[in-house]
């Protein structure tokens, strides 16, 4: 515990100084006047909000790592934020519909927070089934391919044709054919996802060191066996850790379908308040996206960490 | 009838045979003849070490034993039957240790004694896997993964693992080759102890000549694609080498060794093949 609260001196110095920038933000945010005509009001609440969250995150992970960046970080965030907040209330941003106040921003949370809410989760769920499928097809199909050269053979050429083509482009042919937008959303995410899946598994079984198959063929392992208990373990840290990147690229074709016609989603949310020129909303919508994208990349590396505990 | 007979009395007597094996390797339409007519009878329990220098085909023949290349011509019969492929009827460790990485130490022996197919309870699985880990003096270790092992502790799983399958035969492919020589030492009088506990028969591939004589019952020296000379070694067992270092028969022995494998080298040197 002790160990926990200690810091460097410049580091000290270095964390008040963050801590001061965001006690300025909340005082810039309560007392701080306007001097434009320009402007929309909106209750500070959701805004003190933020930067108490953010404070408490970074508090966190700079006494848990140390790292000066998480400092540096912290100092810029604050920075930013005072610099936000003065031009906007001085008046050098001209178009408050288009750039909002800090204030304004983080209220679209409370005013719509149950929608937002609802549209994550639906984007979720269909990133959820879309990846579940691809990265399991994408990944039994990849095992088979890189251990069997005929299956390679036929299959890799494929791919390679099918992964040039930007996923997004079958978007639109997808939500024609397909009954539901749910269906199609999912079926544009297996595509996303399933093919580069396949290529990096079988890339990952060429690269296994011989030496290991060839120990396990002397011990009798016949096919399957080597498939399931030799194979597929030793790709596995590098299926895990391809999975973030994956899920990024997943993500990003969900948001473009949803854009593109499907009536759910964080995707859907950002090109309604496009279509209602409610810009507030749309920065919202993206600072969201950007939220979600960043915790389920912390997830999977949680995820793999505690599942490969064999690699250092 | 008569062919019979004589392959059931054969088998009485030798646990592997070796016949007219011939094995070369195809690159780019290029041939390259590795192994020439090879001969060699192996008895049961025999400790055989092959000598010889880098390239002479000592590892194809222990590939081809071991099932994972096949004799272009010849044959090789274990107990009498042909060697077709793989088999857990012959363990095998190589000298890049060869562990599986997502094992624990005890886990990689699990894996062998899982292979060798043997009918046990989860439990006697596990109390047999700590016996094999305990044989090799890793006990303390053995919830660790390869990663966390040395080189020699490496080499002592993989001999533990081979040991699990409970063939008859155990194949070493230059085990110690990457291993310091104080280590090399210690883990040398380890498997010849375990070979003979066991009641092993051993084909031991190495270009050490001291290691030769310290763990054979007999030395084949190989030259390249070929057997040079085969030497009994009678020095009784345990050998300890610095018991053994200086005495008539060592040093005859030694010498003999030095000259069948220095001439071939010597040889090699002068025939301008890279080594």
């Amino acid at each position: 515990m002790k160990k926990f609260f200690q810091l460097q001196r410049g580091a000290w110095l270095e964390f008040g100084l963050a801590t001061i920038l965001m006690i300025v933000n909340i005082v810039l945010t309560l007392t701080f006047p306007y001097f434009t005509k320009h402007k929309a009001y909106y209750d500070s609440a959701a805004y003190i909000a933020v930067l108490f969250g953010s404070f408490v995150i970074y508090v966190f992970s700079l006494f848990w790592t140390k790292k000066k960046s998480t400092n540096d970080i912290a100092v810029v965030l604050y920075g930013f934020f005072i610099l936000w907040e003065v031009s906007y209330k001085l008046g050098w941003v001209h178009n408050d519909l288009l750039i909002p106040s800090p204030e304004g921003l983080f209220h679209v949370f409370v005013e719509k927070g149950p929608e937002i809410g609802k549209d994550v989760w639906g984007s979720i769920q269909l990133l959820f089934w879309g990846f579940l499928l691809a990265a399991v097809f994408g990944t039994l199909l990849g095992l088979l391919a890189g251990w069997i050269p005929r299956v390679r053979e036929v299959l890799l050429p494929i791919s390679n044709v099918i992964t040039l083509i930007p996923p997004l482009m079958f978007s639109a042919y997808m939500i024609m054919i397909l009954s539901t937008f749910r269906q199609a959303a999912i079926a544009v995410i297996f595509f996303a996802v399933f093919w580069p899946t396949f290529q990096g598994t079988v890339v990952r079984v060429g690269q296994i060191d011989p030496s290991i198959t060839q120990a396990a063929r002397t011990m009798g392992v016949g096919t399957l066996g080597m498939l399931g208990k030799v194979i597929f373990p030793y790709c596995l840290p590098g299926i895990i850790g391809s999975i973030s990147k994956s899920l990024r690229g997943a993500f990003m074709c969900l948001a473009g379908a949803e854009m593109l016609g499907i009536n759910l989603g964080i995707g859907f949310f950002i090109e309604k308040y496009k279509s209602f020129a409610d810009y507030r909303c749309v920065l919202a919508g993206i600072v969201t996206v950007g939220f979600i994208t960043t915790v389920i990349d912390l997830a999977v590396n949680k995820l793999k960490a505690a599942l490969i505990r064999w690699e250092n | 009838m008569a062919e019979l007979q004589e392959r059931a009395e054969a088998k009485s007597e030798y646990k592997i045979e070796i016949h007219d094996v011939f094995f070369d390797y195809v690159q780019n339409k290029s041939k390259f003849a590795a192994l020439k007519e090879i001969n060699l009878n192996i008895k049961e329990g025999e400790f055989i070490c092959v000598l010889g220098s880098s390239g002479c085909g000592k590892s194809t023949l222990l590939s081809l034993l071991s099932g994972l290349n096949h004799a272009k011509s010849g044959e090789i019969l274990l107990d009498g039957k042909k060697i077709e492929g793989p088999g857990t009827d012959r363990a095998v460790v190589f000298q890049q240790y060869s562990l599986f990485p997502w094992l624990t130490v005890k886990g990689n022996v699990l894996f062998g004694i899982k292979q060798s197919g043997r009918k046990l309870g989860r439990k006697e699985r596990s109390d047999l896997a700590d016996k094999y880990v305990e044989s090799v003096g890793l006990s303390g270790a053995k919830d660790r993964y390869p990663s966390q092992l040395s080189g020699g502790m490496k080499q002592r799983v993989a001999v533990a693992r081979a040991l699990a399958l409970e063939s008859d035969v155990l194949l070493l492919d230059e085990p110690f080759g990457a291993i310091d020589p104080k280590l090399r030492l210690e883990l040398q009088e380890l498997v010849s102890k375990l070979c003979t506990e066991h009641h092993k028969t051993v084909v031991f591939i190495t270009h050490d000549v001291d290691e030769a004589i310290l763990l054979a019952d007999r030395i084949v020296v190989m030259e390249p694609g070929r057997i040079k000379s085969i030497h009994k070694v009678k020095l009784p067992h345990p050998r300890v080498r610095e018991e053994l270092v200086g005495t008539s028969e060592y040093e005859k022995l030694h010498r003999q060794l030095i000259m069948a494998f220095y001439d071939q080298v010597e040889e090699q040197i002068d025939a301008g093949v890279a080594l």
